[in-house]
């Protein structure tokens, strides 16, 4: 479903990703972990059309979707959920959720509003409440509503439990699971690796912009030196 | 290093004196050949060329956009009307004038003083206004202030009729308007001065702060620069020019009227400034060049009757010519022909490369200088709804080198941004050796012994290797007298930056431009480089790198440091101890391997398998 | 008591003109971070439209929405032709980009048309008073508010009801996150330049309605009071622009009928003292419309 081969992003001076390759097939859910600044953002940002690669390409069902415009992806059916969520905090939740589906035609846009609110039932009772009001949780749970609300064929999320507290992150991860038996295509980017792996088919790990590690998920939870490789820690220089 | 700063001073001085022999000797040739019309233009020229420079030594040096200078212009101009026509003629033109100023009699020199002192007293209003407000490099409240002075001042013209005997007529100095200004020598001597003032400004302390002020506002605080006195410095010494140039202009024409200092004298002399270069004098110049002849041109042209083109060459071609000038220079080139170039850059360059790079000097020993604690406690930190940190503190020794790790999110780069003060905690306290810094602003901060760099770097772009450690050496020479302070050379050379020492910031790459970050850092003499992620972005043998880098320029400054990463080789590798964040708390503290071997870090960077 | 009226009345009349004036340069601030000083020639064109109708012998009924269409024109045209290039360029860029866009366009004006003031006909009625109570009530002030009001609800209804005016406030929320929905660019920058240009030309009908003057210069006055107004509501905040001009009309008026006879000329430059002042001490506007906070 999504291609990504040979990515180079460049980000002013830096090299934020470095000839980065990995697969997500329909219906899978492949996660992203990695600690902070190895590039993970900055990978999804140029799959998403908001930075231009430098080098590489990004299929998608077959089309070549390279360096495409971020409203040109969403119509080819890759939606993003941005880090730190990004909803439009002075519109209602209910505006927000339409401008998701701002793509499609209105008739299909008002059944995707009635999908959505039945999967988060939470936002059905603050359909009219300005977004800024919503707490963190709410607030996750409406940025992935939106993102559903375009139909994508493939679902982007950037750290979905960032700045949430436990419980809560019991409830993404919960959603996650629950899109994950829906059918639906996810890549997500996570920095609470071990819970991630829980719910994933297949996980990539990525250290200064480079993927060091992939395989099935349940695979590289149970691996002893995850944490080592994870952060890089290379036996004993202290 | 001190045949240097004489090459600073002399080279510029040079520059500046070849710059006003080429405009003199260019003019005096233009005008002897031609007719009474060709040296009127030159006289405005070369007067034009006066008001441009004092534009430039505001805008260029401090980045701030004043669309209003030449309001400083109209009252300069009106104030050398009022005192030096005749009284004669002032009791026919203006015999209500209040405060008695119709019967005032001053010669051209002290009625040019008088103007410019006053100006320079409104410009010091106006420059606490702007600092007040928090004037940046771009910012609006600027453009609306200095628009506001332009608009009040020519409605005050205006309607004042006592004093200025309005818009209609306006003041002149004889019945016929003629040119009273007899020969160019003031003319000349004015210029020299003003070439002299902007070009030298650049390199002055105050020029070079307000510089590096302009490229990076928060990065120049950190180090220790107040924007405000800079750009106040600036304001007056751009004010004398502009007053001393808008006097002649009146002396020269013979008379005033509200409308000679209002917008469409805006548009010229800011098209000019553009076109040339706002950065640069040899620029400045050149583009009052390009823009005369060009408006000579188009109003000839427009005056011209060719066969099917009188369509083109009509009344308002010279406007047509300025405006599209401005706007496509902003499109196509907004650095300007010139950008920051100047004449004695050329000889500077080839002086220097002749320089041998300097000997480091012998690291200072850690029990030479007394032991600093830096202590961080109950920082309490709340966005909105959402808690940043909580309780949060850390301890670090002169000497020690602390790291302070946690997962993203943590708090790490808040509770740097809480001690160096860009960021107000709920409670909690900074001390430093005793001294509390809690609530005190950046630059207060940073001169009282701590540097920063920043994750996403801060440096000034268009500013040299050199120029980026050098301009914050200077406020260390001030301010941080007691504490070793190894030349500009030789922190150069320990950053491995000695090869590009002339090349600009924006052009380093990434590793050196991190390298530069931390030299910058050094140069502020602190008692503690607070680093945020100095590794980010870096390959594992960058990194690598980067640790002797941090432990030998600490050394070499006497300096502890407090250093936030993820790459947790970077942080055995260099760290005594090390402070873990998660979610706004600090969950441990101990050395590397302590860390490394606890569950609770384990588990906040990779979550539970709940 | 009725003098005071009278003047509220006047004042909403002049405050409705510069609401419009002011929210059409909010749009553009908020989706290009532009001040467009340019929006002036816009009141311009519409002015010498206005002049050259009339010579052919139409009257207001029919001028009035041809400014309109006139106006949305042009600012289409000056969006294509000067400011589709600068788009994300820093501050000091665009501000004098918008400088040079207003310069050039007037000197079109000067060079193509001329560069004294032609005079048209203004509508008999406006000078009517109605006399209601005690009051006397310029039927022009009456009638701007009417307009004003019909089309601030418009806009409003635009805005908040159509798929457009909700595109057009998320990217000026957040112009990235905007894309991500789907929303393009080109369109919503081009829908917010009609949408100035709707305002302008409804703006342009009733300032030319008193004016009656035609000049290169027509649009300068306009253009300041619809920056100051959208500055006094914190730039970017487009209720606030509609506030910030009413308050704009409201402080005029006060002003003029406080003000000793010979000073009275002396209006727009104390508005403006007052304006920097309060610059200089509440940089963020006057009227900070509470931002629902971000989580």
């Amino acid at each position: 479903m999504l291609d990504i081969e040979s990515l180079v992003t460049r980000y002013g001076t830096i090299t934020a990703v470095r000839d980065v390759g990995l697969t997500v097939r329909a219906g899978e859910v492949v996660c992203l972990i990695g600690p902070n600044g190895a590039g993970k953002t900055t990978l999804l940002a140029t799959v998403a059309g908001l930075l231009r690669p430098s080098a590489g390409r990004v299929t998608l069902d077959d089309a070549d979707v390279t360096g495409w415009a971020p409203d040109r992806m969403l119509r080819a059916g890759l939606a993003l959920v941005p880090e730190h969520r990004r909803i439009f905090s002075d519109f209602t939740v209910r505006e927000n959720l339409l401008v998701g589906g701002i793509t499609q035609p209105a008739s299909r846009r008002h059944e995707l509003l009635d999908e959505m609110v039945s999967l988060f039932p939470i936002l059905k009772e603050r359909l009219s409440a300005p977004a800024g009001y919503l707490s963190g949780g709410e607030a996750q749970q409406l940025a992935i509503g939106r993102a559903l609300m375009s139909d994508p064929a493939v679902l982007l999320m950037d750290e979905p439990s960032l700045g949430l507290a436990p419980v809560l992150v019991d409830q993404v991860f919960d959603l996650i699971g629950r899109l994950r038996e829906g059918g639906r295509t996810l890549f997500v980017v996570e920095q609470n690796a071990k819970r991630m792996l829980a719910v994933a088919d297949r996980a990539y790990v990525m250290r200064s912009g480079e993927i060091v590690a992939d395989g099935p998920a349940a695979q590289l939870a149970a691996s002893e030196d995850l944490f080592e490789t994870y952060l890089g820690q290379s036996g004993g220089t202290a | 290093m001190q045949a240097d700063r004489v090459r600073h001073a002399v080279a510029p001085v040079l520059g500046s004196g070849l710059l006003f022999l080429f405009l003199v000797a260019g003019s005096l040739l233009y005008a002897a050949t031609g007719d009474a019309a060709a040296n009127s233009l030159v006289t405005q020229m070369l007067i034009n060329a006066v008001v441009v420079l004092g534009i430039q030594i505001y805008i260029g040096n401090t980045g701030v956009l004043s669309f209003g200078h030449i309001g400083f212009g109209a009252i300069a101009g009106y104030a050398f009307a009022i005192c030096a026509i005749s009284p004669e003629r002032k009791l026919r033109q203006i015999p209500n004038a209040p405060f008695g100023l119709a019967e005032v009699d001053f010669t051209p020199l002290q009625s040019g003083l008088i103007a410019v002192t006053l100006t320079v007293i409104v410009a010091f209003l106006i420059g606490l206004a702007l600092s007040r407000s928090g004037a940046r490099s771009g910012a609006v409240a600027a453009v609306v202030i200095t628009l506001a002075l332009l608009f009040v001042v020519h409605e005050v013209a205006r309607n004042w009729i006592d004093l200025t005997r309005g818009g209609k007529t306006g003041l002149s100095f004889s019945p016929l308007g003629n040119a009273t200004l007899q020969g160019k020598l003031p003319i000349y001597l004015i210029l020299l001065g003003a070439i002299g003032l902007a070009r030298l400004f650049k390199e002055t302390r105050a020029g070079r702060l307000a510089q590096a002020a302009r490229e990076d506002d928060l990065a120049a605080r950190v180090m220790g620069i107040d924007p405000a006195v800079q750009q106040m410095i600036a304001l007056l010494l751009s004010v004398v020019v502009v007053s001393a140039g808008s006097a002649l202009r009146v002396f020269e024409l013979g008379s005033i009227n509200p409308r000679l200092f209002f917008f469409d004298y805006t548009l010229l002399t800011l098209t000019m400034l553009i076109v040339g270069g706002r950065n640069s004098v040899v620029g400045a110049l050149t583009g009052v060049l390009i823009i005369t002849v060009g408006s000579e041109l188009t109003r000839n042209l427009s005056e011209v009757d060719i066969q099917g083109m009188n369509w083109l060459l009509r009344d308002g071609l010279t406007d047509i010519f300025l405006g599209g000038a401005m706007l496509g220079f902003m499109i196509l080139r907004p650095a300007g022909l010139l950008g920051d170039w100047e004449l004695d850059h050329w000889s500077l360059r080839r002086l220097r490369r002749t320089e041998p790079p300097p000997v480091p000097p012998p690291s200072t020993d850690g029990d030479q200088t007394p032991t600093t604690v830096l202590k961080v406690t109950n920082v309490t930190v709340h966005f909105g709804g959402y808690q940043a940190l909580a309780d949060a503190g850390l301890e670090a020794a002169s000497g020690e080198i602390v790291g302070l790790i946690g997962p993203n999110g943590a708090g790490k780069t808040t509770l740097l941004n809480v001690i160096t003060g860009l960021v107000e905690s709920d409670n909690g306290q900074t001390a430093l050796g005793g001294v509390i810094l809690t609530g005190v602003s950046p630059h207060v901060i940073a001169r009282s012994g701590l540097a920063r760099t920043f994750q996403n770097f801060r440096l000034f772009s268009a500013l040299s290797v050199r120029e980026n450690i050098g301009v914050v050496r200077l406020v260390a020479k001030h301010f941080r007298r007691d504490r070793p302070l190894p030349p500009v050379g030789a922190l150069m050379a320990q950053a491995g930056l000695w090869e590009q020492r002339d090349r600009r910031a924006s052009e380093l790459d990434y590793g050196n431009a991190r390298r530069l970050e931390l030299a910058r850092a050094a140069a502020a003499g602190p008692e503690f480089l607070l680093l945020d992620e100095p590794t980010s972005g870096m390959s594992d043998s960058e990194s690598r790198a980067m640790i002797d880098q941090v432990r030998s320029m600490a050394k070499l400054i006497g300096a502890g440091v407090v250093v936030i990463d993820h790459d947790l080789n970077f942080i055995t590798g260099i760290c005594d101890r090390v402070y873990v964040l998660d979610q706004g708390r600090v969950i441990a503290v101990g050395t590397p391997a302590e860390i490394a071997a606890n569950p609770a870090v384990q588990t906040a960077y990779l979550g539970t398998a709940e | 008591m009725i003098e005071l009226i009278q003047q509220i009345i006047d004042g909403l009349g002049r405050g409705g003109i510069y609401a419009l004036l002011a929210l059409g340069i909010a749009v553009i601030f908020g989706v290009m971070h532009l001040i467009n000083f340019a929006h002036g020639e816009l009141i311009t064109v519409s002015a010498y439209t206005s002049y050259w109708l009339f010579a052919s012998g139409l009257n207001w009924w029919f001028i009035a929405p041809t400014v309109i269409v006139v106006a949305v024109l042009t600012a289409v045209i000056i969006e294509f032709v000067a400011f589709r290039w600068v788009r994300g360029a820093p501050d000091f860029t665009m501000l004098m980009t918008s400088f040079g866009v207003h310069f050039l366009v007037q000197a079109l004006f000067v060079m193509y048309v001329s560069a004294n003031f032609r005079q048209f006909p203004r509508p008999g009625w406006i000078f009517d008073t109605w006399r209601i109570g005690g009051l006397s009530l310029e039927v022009f002030d009456l009638a701007v508010i009417a307009a004003t009001l019909v089309t601030l609800l418009g806009t409003y209804w635009l805005l908040q009801r159509t798929m457009f005016g909700v595109s057009l406030r998320a990217a000026a929320e957040d112009f990235d996150t905007a894309r991500l929905m789907g929303i393009r660019s080109n369109r919503v920058i081009r829908g917010a330049f009609v949408l100035s240009g709707v305002l302008a030309g409804v703006a342009a009908v009733f300032w030319l309605m008193r004016s009656g003057q035609a000049g290169p210069t027509a649009g300068l006055n306009p253009m300041l009071k619809g920056v100051l107004a959208a500055l006094i509501g914190g730039l970017g905040s487009l209720s606030g622009a509609v506030l910030g001009g009413i308050t704009l009309g409201l402080v005029e008026v006060l002003l003029i009928s406080r003000l000793p006879g010979g000073t009275a000329g002396l209006t727009d430059g104390i508005v403006f003292l007052l304006i920097a002042l309060l610059f200089v001490f509440r940089p963020q506007g006057l009227i900070t419309v509470r931002r629902v906070e971000r989580v």
